[in-house]
């Protein structure tokens, strides 16, 4: 066995990034996100790379944005408060192809939509890796790194408090991914007019001497490309759904905590089964479909007033199977998961819908819409 | 089968010092560990509970556990946070000064710990913690004693490295509590009956 040491998430996620080749990180201070970016700063220059605590959220996004056009392995992180600053900046890194990997250690579940949806403008998605815990965030971050290259796409990866702040023991195992291609699209500094400069150009430009295709031409490229990820890179993890009458969906910790109520109730007898999109883009539609074939309750647990909810929707048929058992919680300092991301809580809730009871006779709170 | 571990008291007691270090010991012994402390507890004074689970394979228990079968308890102070989630018979480590102090004990194996006196024999009343861990070691197995005196040594930052010796003669003071009450061994970690890891 290779020798385990006893990180906690930030320093493991650091750990495995610099493992993965990250040479430069930009961010700024914003909790639980903070130490990401302190171990970043210890570590970067021991492999002489570079880490930046940069003015603001924007400048940090730009800053990995560049070093990620001249070829680095470079990323970006905060909580998702900061990566909405950093929003239009993604959106580019999209649209002008540069891979750029943006860690969010949120502070809670409400960045479903910021992370899948996004806030830039254009045609473009960010394939979002949501880790259930320290092992699985090591594993992503080579993951994030390798898929942002793989595409040339900012790949977001969205852990939160609770994995940060663990500890676990970790031996940082590396998984076996493909050789990628080298870089020959990265800026090298050679200059215009030697008919040997590169562009990288969100409007999809082109040169005198290689006009190009042209913004239309361009988008619709990219719109194909985004396509293709989407077939190619949804992960998901299930468990007894194949008999199941009840499926739980939940992803990153929220997956964790309810994958270990689905056993605990199993083992009681309860046909039931769970449901955990490892990427929340492109969602495991299809999975998701094929394992709630059978099931008459579709329950969706997440920390928000609902908003995975809306491709569980989009991806199974029957929107009255499918049932909010989550809501807003938050601690008392507004940092933190709150009291909801408990099993106890959760099997409480599970069992509430297995009884039939009516949604809008429960104290649920934060999740009008749905009710 | 995981040990599942709550080490509960007031922020200054040295309870995320047990929680670790008995992590790090585990880990010496190529166990699979987790430690996570509840967060915002981590004030002098306030409250401060950890827990720590070790086990043979990766452990798969939750950040914050719902339950736990050991408990480690330094003060009856904030108990209310660790007591309900305790698993009827678990064992519990108490400083003898607040064991009586604690409700609900019926229906778990409590054992009274001297710590307080066994770290001032040692040479300082803050070693309280280290004898603590000399008696879990010692009463569970879980942990050996030269790793728990290493996994202590790892962790001292240079300006207190002068410690080490009394932290050891606590360690050392609260497994020999436990060998003089004959209670050697006699709750054993869960895993313990299981392989011993490769």
């Amino acid at each position: 066995m290779t020798e385990m040491r006893l990180l906690d998430g930030s320093e493991a996620i650091v750990e495995a990034a610099l493992l993965a080749g990250a040479r430069f990180f930009a961010g700024y201070p914003m909790a639980p996100a903070t130490e990401l970016l302190e171990h970043m700063a210890a570590k970067l220059p021991r492999v002489d790379g570079v880490c930046i605590n940069a003015d603001s959220e924007l400048q940090a996004v730009n800053m990995a944005l560049g070093a990620a056009q001249v070829g680095a392995r470079a990323a970006t992180g905060s909580c998702g408060q900061g990566l909405a600053l950093m929003q239009e900046a993604i959106a580019e890194a999209a649209l002008n192809e540069t891979p750029l990997v943006i860690f969010n250690i949120a502070r809670n579940q409400q960045d479903y939509f910021q992370a899948t949806r996004g806030g830039g403008w254009g045609d473009y998605r960010t394939v979002t890796f949501a880790p259930k815990d320290l092992h699985e965030a090591v594993e992503h971050t080579h993951l994030a790194f390798h898929v942002a290259d793989k595409y040339r796409v900012p790949v977001i990866f969205m852990a939160d408090n609770l994995i940060a702040r663990t500890q676990m023991g970790t031996a940082l195992p590396v998984p076996e991914l493909e050789t990628l291609p080298p870089k020959d699209w990265a800026l090298d500094g050679t200059m215009g007019g030697t008919g040997a400069s590169r562009w990288i150009w969100t409007f999809g430009g082109g040169k005198a001497n290689r006009p190009g295709v042209g913004p239309d031409g361009y988008w619709r490229q990219i719109a194909d490309k985004f396509d293709r990820i989407a077939k190619a890179e949804a992960r998901h993890e299930q468990g007894f759904c194949d008999d199941a009458e009840c499926v739980v969906v939940a992803f990153g910790s929220g997956g964790k905590f309810v994958e270990h109520v689905v056993r605990e109730l199993r083992a009681e007898g309860h046909k039931i089964g769970f449901f955990r999109p490892v990427t929340l883009w492109p969602f495991p539609s299809e999975a998701l479909e094929a394992a709630t074939e059978n099931a008459s309750n579709i329950l969706v647990f997440e920390l928000n007033a609902g908003q995975m909810i809306d491709d569980v929707r989009l991806a199974v048929e029957g929107r009255d199977r499918i049932k909010p058992i989550g809501g807003i919680s938050f601690d008392d300092s507004g940092l933190n998961i709150g009291p909801l991301m408990d099993a106890r809580v959760i099997r409480t809730r599970i069992l509430d819908q297995l009884a039939g009871k009516p949604l809008t006779e429960l104290p649920y709170t934060g999740m009008g819409a749905y009710l | 089968m995981e040990l599942d571990l709550f080490v509960s008291g007031i922020g200054g007691q040295g309870v995320q010092l047990i929680g670790k270090t008995i992590a790090l010991a585990a880990l010496r012994e190529d166990r699979h560990v987790m430690f996570s402390g509840e967060f915002g507890g981590h004030m002098r004074g306030g409250s401060s509970v950890v827990t720590v689970v070790i086990g043979p394979d990766p452990v798969r228990a939750l950040p914050n556990l719902p339950s736990a079968g050991t408990a480690i308890a330094m003060s009856h102070s904030f108990w209310e946070k660790v007591g309900p989630r305790l698993r009827p018979g678990s064992l519990i480590l108490a400083e003898e000064t607040i064991a009586d102090a604690l409700p609900d004990t019926e229906g778990h194996i409590l054992v009274r710990v001297p710590a307080l006196a066994l770290g001032t024999r040692a040479g300082n009343r803050l070693s309280a913690s280290m004898a603590m861990m000399g008696a879990f070691s010692e009463l569970t197995g879980a942990i050996g004693l030269q790793s728990l005196e290493e996994a202590m040594t790892e962790q001292l930052p240079p300006y207190r490295k002068q410690h080490a010796g009394t932290n050891a003669s606590a360690i050392a003071l609260g497994a020999e509590h436990i060998r003089a009450e004959g209670l050697s061994g006699r709750h054993p970690a869960p895993y313990l009956a299981e392989s011993i890891p490769a």
